[in-house]
């Protein structure tokens, strides 16, 4: 019945084939990532359609917790009159609280217990506690004008990775990876750090997970320490050596296997081993930073020199996307300032501010800042008013959706923009909303995808990061 | 099989995958309209004009023939310019459909299979689906004049008679070991023993297939290889989710899942007891755990929270998980519009949610204690339940006899009752405060309260459920119709679903109550009337130490109030208790004028405060207000008679009694472990429509029902139960089927239909819709046996053929086994790989059940997501249970199995995706788990044979592959041993390294070097393709 003079090559369904298996589509051509090359890259041609790619890859400083805007961008010098009186129902309109401070007796105003200048050729605006980034503001693009529809952390901070309140949709890194695949060899396409002994609002991997994409495309968290990935490290007494000796031998079994059941999915696997060992290789020397010089730690802070610690982390970022990493996700937690507000925004400003002007600097002076996208920002910002008693030296804010300030900078992005306007009491919007979708046809538009065309199917619906309402590009802010 | 057909099957397998899915067939006879087409238009078409009114454009649905044809556009006459035709092949943009913003140009195939099928007069079919299952002899009949070469059985030939007709031949039956270990992976998760292997080789009887089969489905691990599935389905998890994510407790469920699959529970009746178990006339404990499976979906705690909006969610959860679970429809979509693809609209997904909204529950979950948010059960351990009722009947009797006291003419003369009128009355307070605090009061000066700080008293008495008390004070309300916290003993305000016990004024009526988890175990009663606001009222609350609404009293100004009872259902404390890991035990004390994130008592003002440990009599109120304020109230010859009757010695006895009584049944409760269950409530308020989903847009209200195109037959009334019996219909045209598909999926890896979540119009059609038809049918008409079900597929032919690919005609032609034409061949999950390295090593603990345990995982991973909390390793036996018993914390899942592909058990996902990623080689190699097994297998394999070679290896290779390995294989393990060796010969301190990974007590052996080495050799033989792979 069986012909067995057929020849093993024959037997091998073609590798486009196999990669259709995943069932997904379009997009799933580009599951030949990992498997790797260039050559596959012509057929995610669909989702990028007609839109020339700004930036290869992106770097997100996520600031967890919620920043307030009214610290750092959005300069509100009413409030500070208005110290202390409580805010005009003509302002808030009824619009929903949280059950933080919806129940104060009554809601003080307040103002920025830190002052606000202008910077650079643009003139923007900058709180004194950002000294290093108002240095750095013609290079970036404020939006003051965001918005989120959700006012707790978990919601908020789902939809802002995810495009979606609902938990279990594929975060923007998995969707990137998916659709552009990875340009670098031995390290994931999509890396994930978080600032070390932070605490906080926690952190889900469900923000950096694949959701309904295959789990290949989730997001890899490297860690401060011995491991940074997980199980990266060989078991004690296991040399490097040991391994590269067992792996020759294992790929010689595999060999067997596949002359004797002709399953070219071994092909995939060999590879992954293959990948793994050169992983044990490139991960540890991309965290490992004695090749940096002095004058980066200088230009990072000293902070860098710890690692695990946001500056530490963002000349990680560098180092990763100079490898070719898509997509590098960090966390700082610590936003969430309910109460002592001004003694927070300082220590977090202080911890973060430098280290992302300096990021800013660093992808500049090696010429990558043109084809990378720097992306800052929280998952919604904090009320005009105080939570809790406003003292002389500290007051507290709430949630606030319904506006607050995110930062862009990089290739494409208009620098020494800023978009957007808040009124004068810095609690509702009065020109140019951006929504948390709009933001994400941004970031695709400048990573050469249309968020509309780049669907995966999911339940029956052809479903996309921007998710199923209007979504726009804010072409205001792209040069 | 002539060369002519051989090319023409070809060419249309070609054009097949040519596709993308790669699943539609074309056939040049006949078009098939459920196969073909309704896939073509949904995906294309249906978006917008399909069954969505709401995004339908130009009033044209393409779902529904008459309206098709109506609107013209299947019509292809010449002079009609807007034909489907037409449109599709238009290279004018603003005229082309689909409009090139949405969707890419139809290919030239996908335009010709339009042409013919309009051409052929545009037949529609239902949706294969929402058919009804014929009989599994009506399907035979189908195939009735097939001519099979190579099947002999009922299912052989369905399968038979597709690949048939495309030309493909079916593979050789596969080597019988290979067969064994397929067999035992899929029933039960686990690899052949040794001896099991040795027992079927042996056995040459014509019934050894049979008895395997059977001994698997009776063996233990069955049922938890089932529930390993059924647990992804129901989105079982340890914790509640979002963000706090503390521990949820519902393991027993999970236990309950493993019994079910082990007793062989027909399906039907698995149904209905996880969906309305407690529904059930007479239901059993068992029966009553089961629907914990709607409480599964993720909860929240955050601060600030809407209990309304996450309740909403909760419900939503329910709602999409059973249709998804058991209809296998996708309904997420209908929650904020109709749906785009099936004939499902907006209401309907509200009318089903409504059988799901029945509970009396709250919607977040505790903040400060540990509460089982309600309703929810006990979980009875050995003897407990009749321990509990032993208790509780002597609480009713002791009530009785203190009742019965009340009602017997005690012998007072008019003398007595006039003396205690000017007698003096010990009314000194165990706890009292003037509050005296700068505004005019009834006595001296009150207390005016600003809304936000609050009045604590550190030294005022704790009460409990089972406590007697009274609270004594006057009252000014502010001019206001807000709802306001008078005085607590509690943490925080209703969004931390609180406990303790909470007075508020509301719109001038006086409410109080007794909370161990609002609204299914607690206690709340309401005065009728209203208080004036700018006046001194007296107010006293009393409590008989009943824990019932009837046991609360109110007195306005020294008068008793009429009560309305809200809510009537606390059976536990009020306390923060240590032994639940409540937080602040013994620091929640009565706290006056505001709480935490609550609405405070804004320009109220209170004076004269006093506590009681017990419940003072109308008589003492009286005497209480009377001696305080300018009016008096009259006290009446019953108050008299009540007061002496209580202050008798019986009365006093019996009291004592009851109260130790109570104080056992209290603590006896607290010791329970609870779990969250459905629990039908009478009460339950109206399910509402919600624009776009948002739960503060409620639009017209629904009563319960079940979607109009599957109404086939209609639920015999409108509770839950009556839903799942609908589902659990031998009617249902989609329960046993997605059932079928979902066993075919678990043991081929992938399911007649593809889709196992979506068996709608965007699902892929069946490849071998007979087939399925045959087994749902089967299933039904076996009583919906699953032993039955699985036995039929993996005795047949179709299972026990070879997986390798040889290089004929359907390896190049059918890679994805479509066709049937190999044997199944899929990586085993995250679970079985675990398992199969704990098996192997001896390592595996085979305890059934329990609390979940926390196995070996990196360090640091809770801690570093900021909650808090600190992984805790298990240890001894914890490290070594079966896979589906690991701790699973849904915002940090166990790391190594998500390398692996399992879901974050965030939704119900029915299928698993299967991926190869470098990630999973270094779980392999370097997890602890799997050095530790591999050094205990090795060490195993020492005692076996002492020597390394053949013997040594043949025993590795028949562990894990079930198999002896080739003399190829032998050599390279031979040399890689020779290899591994030298390494560790230079350098001696590696060995001892490496031997020491794990927890695991090292045995003795006199050679280590050997012992290392074949440790490498084993880690080697896990990462393996073979071992991990199911073939």
């Amino acid at each position: 019945m069986k012909s067995p003079e057929t020849k093993i090559e024959q037997r091998e369904y073609s590798r486009r084939h196999w990669l259709s298996r995943t069932g997904m589509g379009l997009g799933a051509i580009a599951a030949a990532d990992l498997l790797t090359n260039e050559e596959t890259r012509a057929d995610v041609s669909a989702p990028r359609s007609t839109i020339p790619a700004k930036v290869k890859r992106v770097i997100y400083l996520f600031q967890a917790g919620g920043p307030s805007q009214l610290e750092t961008w959005d300069h509100k010098p009413l409030l500070i009159q208005r110290q202390g009186e409580p805010l005009p129902d003509s302002v808030r309109q009824g619009q929903r609280l949280t059950g933080m401070s919806g129940n104060q007796s009554t809601l003080p105003l307040a103002g920025s217990a830190f002052s606000f200048n202008q910077h650079g050729e643009s003139g923007t605006w900058v709180s004194e506690l950002l000294p290093e980034t108002a240095k750095q503001v013609d290079k970036l693009a404020v939006l003051r004008s965001m918005q989120t529809e959700a006012i707790n952390h978990d919601p908020a901070i789902t939809f802002l990775q995810t495009g979606n309140q609902v938990a279990g949709r594929p975060s923007i890194g998995s969707w990137l990876h998916y659709g552009l695949g990875s340009e670098a060899d031995d390290l994931p396409a999509f890396v994930v750090l978080i600032t070390k002994g932070k605490g906080g609002q926690p952190l889900y991997s469900r923000l950096w997970g694949s959701g309904f994409l295959p789990s290949e495309y989730q997001g890899v968290q490297f860690r401060a320490g011995k491991d940074p990935v997980l199980y990266l490290a060989n078991p004690e007494g296991i040399s490097r050596k040991s391994r590269r000796t067992m792996l020759d031998s294992l790929a010689k079994l595999h060999a067997a296997e596949k002359e004797r059941t002709g399953d070219s999915e071994l092909n995939a696997r060999i590879n992954q081993y293959e990948m793994a060992y050169r992983m044990q290789a490139s991960v540890p020397e991309v965290a490992d930073f004695s090749d940096e010089p002095a004058a980066i730690f200088d230009l990072y802070g000293q902070d860098a020199r710890k690692p695990g610690t946001f500056a530490s982390n963002c000349i990680l970022a560098r180092r990763l996307a100079e490898r070719g990493v898509r997509f590098v996700q960090l966390y700082h937690q610590g936003w969430d300032h309910h109460g002592n507000l001004p003694g927070g925004m300082r220590t977090q400003c202080r911890e973060t501010d430098q280290p992302a002007a300096a990021l800013l600097q660093d992808l500049e002076q090696r010429g990558m800042l043109e084809d990378t996208l720097v992306i800052w920002g929280g998952e919604f910002g904090r009320t005009n008013y105080s939570q809790g008693k406003i003292t002389s030296t500290s007051y507290g804010r709430d949630h606030h959706p319904r506006c607050f300030s995110m930062w862009l900078a990089g290739g494409g992005v208009r620098g020494g923009t800023v978009f957007g306007e808040t009124c004068e009491y810095g609690y509702n919007i009065t020109k140019d909303a951006v929504n948390v979708r709009d933001l994400h046809a941004t970031i695709m538009h400048l990573m050469g995808i249309n968020h509309e065309r780049f669907t995966v199917k999911f339940q029956g619906l052809d479903a996309r990061l921007t998710g199923v309402e209007d979504a726009r590009v804010v072409r205001e802010i792209l040069s | 099989m002539s060369f002519l057909i051989r090319t023409l099957c070809f060419l249309i397998v070609l054009v097949t995958f040519a596709r993308q899915g790669a699943e539609r067939l074309m056939s040049a006879e006949s078009i098939s309209f459920n196969q073909q087409v309704r896939p073509l238009l949904s995906d294309r078409c249906y978006a917008c004009h399909g069954p969505d009114q709401e995004s339908r454009a130009a009033g044209l649905r393409l779902d529904d023939r008459k309206s098709a044809l109506e609107a013209g556009v299947l019509d292809l006459t010449e002079d009609n310019e807007n034909s489907i035709l037409d449109r599709v092949l238009s290279e004018d943009p603003e005229y082309r459909m689909p409009p090139p913003e949405h969707s890419e140009k139809l290919t030239g195939e996908e335009v010709n299979l339009l042409r013919q099928w309009v051409q052929a007069g545009a037949p529609y079919e239902n949706h294969w689906a929402f058919e009804p299952i014929p009989s599994s002899e009506e399907v035979l009949g189908e195939v009735a004049d097939f001519k099979a070469n190579w099947a002999e059985d009922n299912l052989d030939r369905l399968v038979e008679s597709q690949s048939h007709a495309r030309g493909l031949v079916h593979s050789d039956a596969v080597d019988r070991e290979v067969w064994l270990r397929r067999v035992t992976f899929d029933l039960t998760g686990l690899p052949p023993t040794l001896d099991e292997r040795e027992n079927f080789l042996s056995d040459s009887s014509d019934t050894c297939y049979d008895k395997v089969v059977t001994r698997l489905l009776g063996s233990p691990a069955y049922g938890e290889r089932m529930a390993a599935h059924w647990l992804d389905v129901a989105r079982y998890a340890d914790t509640f989710g979002y963000q706090n994510d503390m521990e949820m407790q519902v393991w027993p469920w999970r236990d309950w899942v493993i019994r079910a699959f082990n007793e062989n529970m027909p399906y039907d009746q698995f149904i209905i007891e996880q969906l309305a178990g407690d529904l059930i006339p007479g239901a059993s404990q068992d029966q009553k755990l089961a629907t914990s499976f709607n409480r599964l979906h993720r909860q929240t705690n955050e601060g600030g929270s809407v209990a309304e909006e996450f309740r909403l969610a909760g419900i939503a959860d329910r709602t999409t998980t059973t249709g998804t679970a058991f209809l296998g429809l996708t309904l997420e979509c209908c929650r904020c519009h109709d749906h785009k693809f099936d004939p499902l609209t907006q209401e309907e997904f509200y009318q089903l949610s409504a059988y799901f909204s029945d509970i009396d529950e709250f919607g977040l979950y505790a903040h400060f204690t540990r509460a089982a948010p309600t309703p929810s059960m006990p979980i009875y351990g050995q003897g407990q339940l009749e321990e509990h009722r032993r208790i509780a009947e002597k609480i009713v009797e002791a009530e009785m006899r203190h009742d019965q006291q009340w009602a017997k003419t005690a012998d007072f003369t008019k003398e007595d009752l006039n003396a205690l009128v000017n007698q003096d009355l010990d009314l000194a307070p165990d706890f009292t405060d003037a509050l005296e605090g700068g505004v005019p009061g009834v006595i001296g000066e009150a207390r005016e309260f600003n809304g936000d700080d609050e009045l604590k008293f550190k030294e005022a008495p704790e009460f409990g459920r089972e406590s007697r008390y009274s609270y004594s004070f006057w009252m000014r309300l502010p001019e206001s119709d807000k709802r306001m916290i008078v005085f607590h003993q509690s943490r925080a305000a209703d969004d931390s679903g609180f406990r303790g016990i909470q007075f508020v004024v509301d719109n001038g009526k006086l409410e109080f109550s007794k909370i161990h988890f609002w609204p299914g175990n607690a206690v709340r009663v309401r005065t009728e009337s209203r208080v004036a606001a700018g006046v001194w009222t007296h107010v006293v609350i009393t409590h008989d130490g009943s824990g019932d609404a009837k046991g609360i009293q109110l007195f306005v100004n020294g008068v008793r109030q009429p009560l309305d009872t809200v809510r009537d259902k606390l059976s536990l404390d009020v306390r923060h208790r240590r032994e639940w890991g409540d937080s602040d035990v013994g620091n929640v004390k009565l706290t006056l004028g505001a709480r935490f994130r609550d609405v405070g008592f804004t320009g109220g003002q209170l004076d004269e405060l006093k506590v009681y440990q017990r419940a003072l009599t109308a008589f003492e109120i009286k005497k209480l207000f009377n001696a305080t304020s300018e009016q008096t109230v009259e006290i009446s010859q019953e108050d008299l008679r009540r007061h002496l009757i209580k202050g008798s010695q019986t009365m006093v006895e019996l009291r004592e009694e009851l109260d130790q009584l109570r104080k056992l049944e209290n603590d006896f409760a607290t010791n329970l472990r609870r779990i969250m269950v459905m629990e039908r409530d009478e009460d339950a308020g109206p399910t509402f429509i919600l624009e776009r989903g948002e739960y503060a847009q409620k639009t017209k209200e629904v009563e319960s029902g079940v979607p109009g195109m599957l109404a086939h037959q209609i639920p015999d009334g409108g509770d839950r139960l009556s839903l799942a019996k609908w589902i659990a219909s031998r009617d249902n045209p989609l329960t046993a089927r997605v059932m079928a598909n979902r066993i075919w999926y678990l043991l081929f890896g992938r399911g007649l239909v593809r889709t196992l979540e979506d068996f709608g119009a965007q699902g892929s059609p069946p490849t071998h819709p007979l087939l399925l038809d045959y087994l749902a049918a089967g299933l039904v008409e076996n009583d919906w046996n699953l032993h039955w079900l699985i036995g039929e597929i993996v005795l047949s032919k179709t299972y026990q053929q070879s997986s390798d690919y040889t290089g004929d005609e359907a390896d190049l032609t059918d890679p994805d086994n479509l066709w049937l034409t190999r044997g199944p061949r899929h990586r085993l999950s995250a679970e079985q790989i675990r398992d199969l390295v704990l098996a192997s090593s001896g390592l595996l603990v085979r305890k059934i059940g329990g609390p979940s345990v926390k196995p070996y995982q990196p360090d640091g991973l809770w801690r570093e997501a900021g909650t808090g909390k600190t992984y805790q390793t298990s240890k001894g036996e914890g490290l070594y249970r079966r896979s589906l018993y690991t701790f699973w914390r849904r915002t940090s899942p166990p790391p190594s199995m998500l390398t692996l592909d399992a879901t974050s058990r965030e939704s119900c996902t029915p299928r698993r995706e299967s991926t190869t990623t470098p990630l999973q080689a270094l779980v392999f190699l370097n997890d602890t788990q799997y050095v530790e097994a591999a050094r205990e297998l090795a060490l195993s394999l020492l005692q076996a044979s002492a020597q390394p070679g053949t013997e040594r290896w043949e025993r590795l290779f028949q562990i894990l592959l079930s198999r002896n390995p080739s003399e190829q294989e032998l050599a390279i393990v031979n040399q890689a041993y020779q290899d591994q060796k030298a390494l560790f010969l230079e350098e001696q301190q590696a060995v001892d390294d490496f031997l020491s990974v794990g927890e695991r007590e090292i045995a003795q052996v006199d050679d280590r070097i050997d012992l290392a080495t074949t440790a490498v050799i084993v880690q080697m033989m896990f990462a393996f393709d073979e071992t991990i792979m199911k073939r």
